[in-house]
């Protein structure tokens, strides 16, 4: 089935390429949820494909007041009106003339332009100019089947809320439904996308986030765990920490293309032993992003220098990244999508998130956060990246907790770093309690950062320094 | 009127009646009269005299157009016709898909061979 590719950010994705031609698609939406900016954005990407549109304006915004708003948009364009882009006050004529000459003049726009897309905007506000609820309907099917022999694209923009969705007459004609709605989150307001309907191709399911920039509208696909069994290519090499006893604990290293959990409590080196392993991947040639929502770049480029690795040189290079986003403006969401984004384009093979604990306490709803972190676990298994995911354990001084949430299951190897008390003295131990499909070394080992970088030190003897 | 003509015409009504009954299969009648009256809009741009093509929820005919030849004689029928039949099959194509398109071709045989489905904007 032909398309029509919408050129908006990820949402052909959705759609599996696209909204089907000659469709009629009701986008529903409270007033501000960013209906009017979806369909012109549609319009005016397909306007440069060489699609013609007819806008027919009802008696909501006037057409002065929408252009005059459209302007600041990307995607906008004063070459493309009046030749592309045609607006026309249907609303005009349901007032002047009646609602039984709208058809008629709807007929004589489609002869004189021959557009591929007519939108009605808004199409809720009409219902009212009707006599009854029969008579509006016999309009709508009328309407449907006039645009439908004219090889039309349609959409009917309406503030319609979601409740009615199910209940009026236009949604039973419906191909498409797009729902437009926001949301306020901990910190956030957010707009949310989601397909109700949608003839003739599959789409993505659930809510799609969505925001309203200058470029236009850009959607970032919910990220989901996929139920299908993941498969995927088992590679059999091993990636190291470049610190010789920790690797020989590991068997040489991790496995290849496997997802690492490094927990520990605050100040305990999470940090320092993910990017320990970033830079050995770059002296060996590997791209690698470190991804922080703890510590801002600068902060980690000094702690790098102050232990006498090469991270600058690494930086130049374009073998390391560090990019900081501060966990105040996180917004999971739309990040996850961005890392798999960052990942595929740079052709990452050494990937750290510090720490996901950030993106914990960034989501109002938990079950979301597990979601999102299984989803993006599969993916970046599937393209085989060696990840790392630091998590703050809250307790120190802890027995080997690992994690607040159960994310163990999507996690193939758990370094654990904690705090013993020996002595009146606070050391560090490191144990590693699992490496999926290979061998480790059970021991726990002290260790300590100095300014000549990571040392794991002899074996913790002591069972009374497990308190 | 010649003979000639008017066995044309009888000819082409008998395929019109054979195309709205099969595409009225798919469209139902409500869509296939609108897909009638765009196609005579879109030939009556070249030959007015389609205007007369007579349909409703009954049918087709093409009694006025006769009666109108009379007055006409010199009226490229063949061609009036195998446009409107060529512009109809390629609409319903293009709405259809091909397959069921090409169910409905098959059914008006040598007339509309060669038809090219191409829609308005190719």
């Amino acid at each position: 089935m032909d398309k029509l590719i919408t050129g908006i950010k990820n949402f052909d994705y959705i759609l599996g390429g696209g909204i089907p031609v000659y469709s009629l698609n009701i986008v529903s939406g409270a007033p501000g949820s960013g209906k009017t900016i979806f369909v012109q954005n549609i319009i005016f990407n397909s306007a440069r494909s060489g699609l013609k549109s007819l806008y027919l304006t009802t008696i909501s915004e006037s057409q002065f007041k929408m252009v005059r708003h459209l302007q600041g948009f990307e995607f906008f364009s004063d070459d493309l009106l009046g030749d592309k882009v045609i607006y026309g006050d249907l609303g005009f004529v349901l007032r002047k003339q009646g609602t039984d000459k709208a058809l008629e003049y709807l007929t004589e726009m489609i002869k004189k332009h021959l557009p591929n897309i007519v939108v009605i905007d808004s199409f809720k506000a009409i219902r009212d100019l009707f006599p009854d609820e029969k008579t509006f309907k016999a309009f709508v099917f009328d309407l449907a089947a006039v645009l439908s022999i004219w090889e039309i694209t349609v959409f009917l923009v309406g503030e319609y809320e979601e409740q009615e969705l199910t209940l009026l007459s236009e949604f039973a004609i419906a191909d498409g439904i797009f729902h437009l709605y926001g949301q306020e989150e901990k910190r956030f307001q957010k707009r949310f996308i989601r397909i109700r309907k949608m003839r003739g191709t599959s789409f993505e399911q659930g809510e799609h986030l969505f925001q309203i920039s200058p470029v236009g509208i850009e959607v970032y696909p919910r990220m989901r765990p996929e139920g299908k069994e993941l498969r995927y290519e088992v590679k059999q090499g091993r990636k190291g920490f470049g610190i010789p006893d920790l690797d020989e604990m590991l068997s040489d290293g991790l496995s290849e293309g496997t997802i690492t959990l490094i927990s520990g409590g605050t100040g305990a080196g999470k940090t320092i032993f993910a990017l320990k392993f970033l830079l050995e991947g770059a002296e060996k040639g590997e791209k690698g992003i470190f991804l922080s929502f703890e510590e801002p770049a600068a902060q980690i480029l000094n702690t790098a220098r102050h232990l006498g690795w090469e991270i600058d040189r690494h930086l130049a290079e374009g073998r390391l990244d560090i990019k900081f986003i501060s966990p105040v403006e996180l917004d999971v969401d739309k990040h996850a999508f961005e890392i798999l984004d960052m990942i595929r384009e740079k052709k990452v093979e050494r990937f750290v998130i510090d720490s996901i604990s950030s993106f914990e306490n960034s989501v109002s709803d938990l079950q979301k956060y597990k979601d999102y972190l299984w989803a993006l676990g599969q993916q970046l298994r599937r393209r085989q990246i060696n990840t790392i995911f630091t998590a703050v354990n809250d307790d120190p001084f802890s027995s080997l907790i690992v994690s607040k949430t159960q994310i163990s299951l999507i996690i193939d190897n758990i370094i654990i770093l904690r705090y013993v008390e020996d002595n009146s003295h606070i050391k560090k131990v490191l144990g590693i309690m699992k490496t999926r499909g290979s061998y480790h070394n059970k021991d726990l080992r002290e260790y300590e950062i100095t300014p000549n970088g990571i040392s794991i030190l002899g074996k913790l003897d002591r069972a009374d320094m497990l308190r | 009127m010649s003979e000639f003509k008017k066995e044309r015409i009888e000819h082409y009504e008998t395929l019109l009646k054979e195309i709205w009954t099969a595409s009225a299969k798919y469209l139902g009648m409500v869509s296939v009269n609108l897909l009638i009256e765009r196609v005579v809009w879109e030939v009556s741009l070249e030959y007015k005299e389609i205007e007369l093509l007579q349909y409703d929820q009954n049918g087709i005919s093409c009694a006025r157009i006769a009666a109108g030849l009379e007055e006409n004689p010199d009226l490229p029928v063949q061609d009036m016709f195998k446009k409107f039949i060529t512009r109809y099959v390629a609409i319903l194509a293009k709405l259809l898909g091909h397959e069921r398109a090409e169910e409905i071709k098959n059914k008006l045989k040598e007339e509309v061979a060669g038809v090219s489905f191409s829609c308005r904007e190719e």
